[in-house]
Formats: C-alpha cells, sequence, structure tokens
C-alpha cells in the first residue's frame, strides 16, 4: 500500500508540474476552486476569523503561482479536550448516531453523509486504502515523541539528576504541577491536546486541503499517527493520511482531498436548490463546516454570523 | 465568578514553551551547514498571542521563522502586523555535548536575561518596544547523531519582593460598566486588527467619564493623566484561567512600578474568543506594590526567576525527531 501511495504521489506531482493552475472559476460547477478564488476564500476567512492567518511557510517549498506571502493558511493551539474515537464510543454506546449530527448541522449537511458508500464513484479516484491503521485503537494512549516507545530513547538521561536545588522559591509563581486545561470531566487530564490546522492549496484536486499537527497536553509534539485519535473513525483508516506538508517539514496527517471537489459540489447544489446563491468567498466557511464532520473534536473556528449567500426568503 | 480576596499574593501563571518541528530543522541545518562549533549564543523571535480560547493557555511558540535564515530575508516583513504572531526577542545558548548542556551555569544565565530586560526598563527601551519586557531564553543541544533536542526554556521574571499583593481581581466585564465595556471591547478589536499595532502586546486603556475608551501606546503615559479617566495598564493575556494573571504582567508591574513609581496599579489582562475581544475571558485587577528593598538604584538588578517545569519538575525537555530527520529512516521508509 506504501508503494502505491509512493507511486501515486510521484504521479500527482508530475501532473502538477506540467499542468498550469486552474484559473477559470468552476466552482459552481464542480465544487473545486481556482488559485486566486483560493485567495479570495481565504483573505474572507481571515478576516472573518481572525484565528486564522495566512503564513508564507518554508522558502525552499514556496509555490510560485500563490502569492509569497499568502502560501497557506493556518490556525494555531487549537483545542481538542476528547479524542473522537472515545466520543464515538460513547455515542455508540448510548445508542446514539456515530457520526457529529448535532443542530447546527440543519439538515444540509446530511446530504453528503455517506460518501465513502459510492465506491462506482471512486473508480477514476486513487486508492484511499492507503493507510492501514492497525487495530490498535488505544484511546488512553499518550506516548509522544518524548519517551514514547522509540527504541533509541534510552538514553534520555535520568531528569532528577539535574534538577537544581530550590534557590529561589518564589511566592508569585502559580504553582501548579503543570498547567492543563479546563476539563469536561476530572479523570481525564491526558486527553487535552492542541493542534495547529492548515489549509493548503492542492493544485492537482484544485481544493483546499486541511493539515493536522498535533500536541500532547505539555506541548510536546504528537506523533501523526495518534493524531488519528482525534479524526472520526469512519475516515481515521480511509481518507486521512500522513505525508509531507507541501510548506512545513515533517509529515503531518491530512484529509486527503480526493472527495472534496465532489462534497463541495453536492453542498452548493444543495444551496441552490434552497434559492440561496452560492458565493465563492465563503467557499471555506462551507468547506471547515464539512471538515467538522472528520474532525469533530478539535475546535478551530469557522462559524460566523453570515448567510450562506444571500436568503431565499 | 472569580473574585479574589484582597490581600493575597498576586500569583501569575507561567508562560509555557511550543516548539514546532521546523524551528528543530531549522537550527539542524544552520547547525550542519554555517556554525559548526561555533556556540555564540545565537538572536531567535518567538511568537505568542493573546489567550483566544476559555479552556486553553496560549503559548510562546518557536517556528522555523525563529531563525533567521540567510535566505530568508523576508522575516520582519511577512511576520509584521501578523495579530496570532507577536513577536518576542530571545536568545538561543546551543551546545556542543550534552556535558556543556548540563554544566550551562543557568542561574547566571537567567541572570543575565534579566539584567538586560532591568536596563530596558530604566533607558526607556522598554516602554518604545515593550515586547522586550517578556524577552526569553532557550539552551539546547541538538544531538544530529540522533536526532534528538534537548532543551529548556526560561521566561525571566523580575521578582518584586515583598511581591505585589492583589486588591482585587474579576472578570473585566464586570469591573467596567457595560457601556466602557462596549467601548473598550471596540477599542481593543480596533488595536488588535491594525496591522501597526497588532502586534504590540502591552498597551494602555483610557476611559474617559463618558465611557468612551481608547487604546494607547505606553509612552503616552503622560498625555493620558488627569480629567477624571481610568487608566488601565493593558496586556495581551496568553494565560486562560480565570483566578491568576499570565506571566507577561511581572515584568510589566515592573516597569509600570519603576518608571512611574504608581503603588497601586490597575491592570487587564487582555484576551480573546474567537479572534475578538472577549471581556468575560479578560480579567480587570489592581495590584499594589510596596517599594522593595534597593530598588531606587539601578545597578542592583532584583532576582530572576522563569526555568519552566517540565511536567512540574524542574528538568529540561527532550524531543526526539527521527522519525522525519535522519535520512537513513527516511530512505528505509521511502523505499
Amino acid at each position: 500500500m506504501e508503494l502505491q501511495q509512493k507511486f501515486y504521489g510521484i504521479f500527482k506531482g508530475t501532473v502538477e508540474k506540467i499542468t498550469s493552475p486552474r484559473t477559470v472559476s468552476a466552482f459552481k460547477e464542480k465544487g473545486v476552486l481556482s488559485v486566486s478564488e483560493f485567495i479570495l476564500a481565504g483573505d474572507n476567512l481571515v478576516s472573518k476569523c481572525p484565528t486564522w492567518s495566512w503564513e508564507s511557510g518554508e522558502p525552499s517549498k514556496r509555490k510560485s503561482y500563490l502569492p509569497a506571502d499568502k502560501q497557506f493558511l493556518i490556525t494555531r493551539n487549537v483545542p481538542c479536550l476528547r479524542r473522537a474515537a472515545s466520543v464515538e464510543e460513547e455515542y455508540e454506546g448510548a445508542g446514539g448516531e456515530v457520526l457529529v449530527d448535532n443542530e447546527d448541522n440543519d439538515g444540509w449537511l446530511a446530504t453528503h453523509g455517506k460518501p465513502k458508500d459510492k465506491s462506482d464513484e471512486d473508480e477514476n479516484l486513487p486508492s484511499m486504502e492507503a493507510l492501514e491503521i492497525s487495530q490498535k485503537n488505544n484511546v488512553q494512549s499518550i506516548s509522544t515523541y518524548f519517551g514514547g516507545e522509540e527504541e533509541e530513547e534510552e538514553d534520555i538521561p535520568d531528569m532528577a539528576e539535574y534538577e537544581e536545588p530550590d534557590s529561589v522559591i518564589d511566592p508569585a509563581t502559580l504553582q501548579s504541577t503543570y498547567l492543563v486545561a479546563h476539563e469536561p470531566d476530572d479523570d481525564n487530564i491526558l486527553r487535552t491536546r492542541t493542534y495547529d490546522v492548515s489549509i493548503t492549496y492542492d493544485k492537482y484536486y484544485q481544493t483546499p486541503r486541511v493539515w493536522l499537527t498535533g500536541y500532547d497536553e505539555s506541548r510536546m509534539l504528537l506523533q501523526p499517527e495518534l493524531v488519528l485519535e482525534d479524526v472520526s473513525q469512519d475516515h481515521a483508516r480511509k481518507t486521512v493520511t500522513i505525508e509531507d506538508h507541501p510548506h512545513l517539514p515533517g509529515k503531518h496527517a491530512s484529509i486527503h482531498p480526493c472527495r472534496h471537489g465532489a462534497v463541495m459540489k453536492k453542498i452548493i447544489d444543495v444551496l441552490v436548490s434552497r434559492g440561496v446563491e452560492p458565493e465563492v468567498d465563503k467557499y471555506l466557511f462551507l468547506f471547515l463546516k464539512f471538515v467538522a464532520s472528520v474532525i469533530p473534536t478539535i475546535e478551530y473556528d469557522y462559524t460566523m454570523d453570515f448567510d450562506l449567500g444571500g436568503s431565499s426568503n | 465568578m472569580a473574585k479574589q480576596g484582597s490581600g493575597s499574593i498576586l500569583q501569575f501563571a507561567p508562560f509555557q514553551s511550543a516548539v514546532d518541528e521546523g524551528f528543530w530543522h531549522r537550527l539542524s541545518s544552520l547547525k550542519l551547514n554555517k556554525l559548526g562549533i561555533d556556540d555564540s549564543p545565537i538572536s531567535v523571535t518567538g511568537f505568542y498571542a493573546p489567550c483566544s480560547h476559555s479552556q486553553v493557555s496560549n503559548h510562546l511558540t518557536l517556528l522555523s521563522e525563529s531563525i533567521p535564515s540567510e535566505s530568508d530575508e523576508q522575516l520582519s516583513t511577512t511576520n509584521l502586523g501578523n495579530r496570532n504572531r507577536c513577536s518576542i526577542p530571545g536568545t538561543l545558548y546551543n551546545t556542543n555535548t550534552l556535558e556543556s548542556f548540563h554544566a550551562i551555569d543557568r542561574q547566571s544565565l537567567l541572570k543575565q536575561e534579566a539584567k538586560k530586560i532591568w536596563e530596558d526598563i530604566h533607558s526607556g527601551k522598554a516602554v518604545e518596544d515593550s515586547a522586550v519586557l517578556s524577552r526569553f531564553l532557550l539552551i539546547s543541544f541538538a544531538d544530529l547523531k540522533k536526532w534528538s533536542f534537548h532543551y529548556w526554556f526560561a521566561f525571566p521574571a523580575l521578582v518584586l519582593d515583598p511581591p505585589a499583593t492583589l486588591v482585587d481581581l474579576r472578570p473585566a466585564s464586570q469591573w467596567f460598566s457595560s457601556q466602557e465595556a462596549e467601548s473598550v471591547s471596540a477599542a481593543c478589536n480596533e488595536w488588535r486588527n491594525s496591522s501597526t499595532t497588532a502586534d504590540v502586546p502591552y498597551f494602555l486603556v483610557s476611559v474617559a467619564s463618558n465611557s468612551h475608551a481608547t487604546i494607547r501606546h505606553l509612552k503616552d503615559w503622560e498625555a493620558c493623566q488627569g480629567d477624571g479617566r481610568k487608566l488601565l495598564f493593558g496586556f495581551y493575556d496568553p494565560c486562560h484561567l480565570q483566578n491568576n494573571p499570565g506571566w507577561p504582567l511581572r515584568n510589566f508591574l515592573v516597569l509600570i512600578f519603576a518608571r512611574w513609581n504608581l503603588k497601586s496599579i490597575c491592570f487587564l489582562c487582555y484576551r480573546e474568543n474567537r479572534g475578538f475581544a472577549d471581556l468575560g475571558l479578560s480579567l480587570v485587577g489592581e495590584a499594589s506594590i510596596t517599594v522593595p528593598q534597593g530598588w531606587r538604584d539601578s545597578q542592583c538588578v532584583p532576582n530572576a526567576v522563569g526555568w519552566e517545569l517540565n511536567k512540574g519538575r524542574k528538568a529540561p525537555r527532550c524531543i526526539g525527531l527521527a522519525k522525519s530527520m535522519d535520512p537513513t529512516r527516511l530512505a528505509v521508509s521511502a523505499a
């Protein structure tokens, strides 16, 4: 499977090199974005939800078809208080629905509820089986790069040896073992994670693409595999892959964009059928709302008091 | 809601560090391609922003851009005015061996950085460029054979002795009248939205008797006096706790006391929700300071604290990045 993913990566890279980026709008017809529409929608996201900002990323990875200072969007330090996997278990245990379907979704999101079932549509799309996550679904696991299971970490020194004697006891320092977020429960302190969520432009699929970088409760980097605990389990083994980030160093978990255009097209169709004229600068709000069904417990901001492009009534 | 009893010692929630993987990649290539065994201190830039969620604090974050690279001249321009990235100056001491990392005299390094802050307070530089109040320190050892990085942050804080006491602390929405709160919110949002002020982490909040609020630069302190105005010292607070201000207030209080000789200080811990001013989350407090001994002598640098704890212990941190950095491992996983 890894080989398949590799070949596909090379293929995609080659196609991206020889094709020019989309310049003609096909937002309503195909649910995709041109480069300038991506910038437009990104500017709107940054202005309405200021926790997002544009960044330029690694200079060596810069894409020439995007402005140097608007290579991708990122929001950092987004709280994730519970594991998506455990939330689903609880829902299932209570006999409820598996996927997030809260009141906010006011129905229209459900239209694309199970894109994965339509296997016939997948024939000309790259295989999504690339990611095989073994069934060790250890939700409570908190191992990170620090002192994780990595065998070569044996030489991490015994820190006690280097502990400083308390030269100054400072009464003005808030004493706490270490600061953790306020938790819904008392016993799951270790569940608090934070995420850096970034959105890049995928030239091949002509859609935005979401990347996740996770940190544990003491802000140590999470292995990308552990990030999958925060992905809806319907997607964790299928649509979320671990790949090189196009603008940042290292491997990061990413929601694979091969279905994004089709899903966005369906959302747009629903809006149109309700007499709402979709506007391309709102694309990322719709997109992030749909992404929330994949990463339901990562509380990034995509809300705004807006009409989804004019009202029908 | 959170209203603390008066007279208690004002306690600050320590700053927390967060290091992006890209920082270690950049440090490694700098070490390999340029520095060699040169272990002189490196100027780095950390970034932080006000708390933006009621349930988690923000951090002092290091990114790959924290280390200036030869090819990346635009650093200053790309970051300018980014509201999610207030730049804070820092100093990195990267040692060549693990032994020398552990042998670093951390107490004297901390003193050295605290002295810089103290001098900036007395020279007036801290009023012009307030980010220097949050100056930080990082020691590290980059093990490029194992691709592991040992490191330890310090956020030097000058110690008031005796410590400041708390007269009052409550959500800003309760301290201001509703008219004032509305005006303060609007003024703060304007400050945060302007590219010239968005990354200025310390400021003055001036509320006129007609409830109209304006945000001013620290250097305008003299101009803000009089007229029965309320004057608060505001700062971007990375902390989310309801009963404690965050670390950046510590050196700010020292500045306010040393420069303007105020013994009773009203401060605003500015916090946001989803990128907008949230006065329910923000705090207003009143601190009382008694004259510390020997304070007037600028040669006499106060004690400093601030080495970051690692899970409650005085110990360094270590991160292993062999999976994403080791060329042989990358080759194997690519095969």
